[in-house]
């Protein structure tokens, strides 16, 4: 049995690591934002955010269900779609890669991302 | 199976099931994928530590699938039964290096897997793999939310050992 100061010592180490690797996808994210919309792993929309000038929506459809995904200079949403559960409605904007927007009962994934296909390599 | 441990498996269920349905109807805080508290888990780690890994595991079961019938959220089941079972598979190694002034460290180890869990649930079912650049978010909040319901569990482990005389 160990003393609980050991035990201490791990959950801050975990949580110490935990935060240096978010602040690390934060901070080695490249300049520029590309969102990356994929749907069952396939990409079927990339809109480079920061070329954006006037916001607009559009609407993914797939086998699973539709999502209404609304972007703005900067930054992305889902602004509607017809799943039970609403998460992705609910996250709300997101303009990082730190919190990806999944809709799970669409299978459908926005990631914003650096701009070149390293973004995420490039990491680990 | 006895009577008596039956029927403490079935008391404890219909308590994970009604904090769990509870905690869905407040809306999360951070509206997230898999940030969330996770107060259920109160039971569950209480059951890893006073009931063994059989009885834990049966009402986690019990509780994930009936959650998810009674939300209305099957596709949370997915992560749930990930999530769920990589903590499980994590506390019950843990639990016999532990002693029982130590319940929150068992509740902290299976938060951060139940977020692995998800994680690796999303990645399969979206084929996305990126997705693990939210991994870390996610294990922030799994320490956090693990910490909280691991002290819930330790002090009503406190108050509850001269009341059940387990």
């Amino acid at each position: 049995m160990r003393s609980t100061r050991f035990w201490v010592l791990i959950v801050a180490a975990v949580l110490a690591v935990s935060l240096l690797a978010a602040a690390v996808v934060r901070l080695a994210s490249p300049g520029g934002s590309v969102a990356e919309i994929t749907v069952d792993g396939q990409v079927v929309e990339r809109i480079d955010l920061d070329r954006v000038t006037e916001g607009y929506t559009f609407t993914v459809e797939d086998e699973w269900g539709s999502n209404t995904i609304q972007v703005e200079p900067g930054r992305i949403r889902v602004l509607e779609a017809d799943c039970p559960d609403q998460v992705c409605v609910r996250q709300g904007w997101i303009s990082d890669e730190v919190t990806p927007i999944v809709c799970l009962p669409h299978r459908l994934v926005i990631q914003v991302s650096g701009g070149t296909d390293a973004g995420v390599d490039a990491l680990s | 199976m006895n009577i008596r441990r039956i029927t403490r498996m079935a008391l404890l269920t219909a308590i994970a099931l009604t904090i769990f349905v509870a905690e869905a109807q407040i809306p999360a805080p951070v509206p997230i994928y898999g940030v969330k508290l996770g107060l259920a888990n109160i039971v569950t780690v209480w059951a890893v530590f006073l009931l063994g890994p059989a009885d834990a595991a049966m009402i986690l079961l019990a509780r994930v699938v009936l959650g998810s019938l009674i939300t209305g959220q099957m596709m949370a089941l997915m992560y749930s039964l990930g999530g769920g079972l990589l903590c499980l598979c994590a506390m019950i190694p843990l639990r016999k290096v532990l002693t029982d002034r130590q319940i929150w460290v068992c509740s902290v180890a299976g938060a951060v897997f139940h977020n692995i869990g998800q994680i690796l649930v999303a990645i399969a079912i979206t084929r996305t793999p990126s997705l693990v650049v939210y991994l870390p978010v996610l294990l922030v909040s799994g320490v956090i939310t693990g910490l909280f319901t691991g002290l819930c569990a330790q002090f009503l482990h406190e108050r509850m050992r001269k009341l059940l005389r387990l």
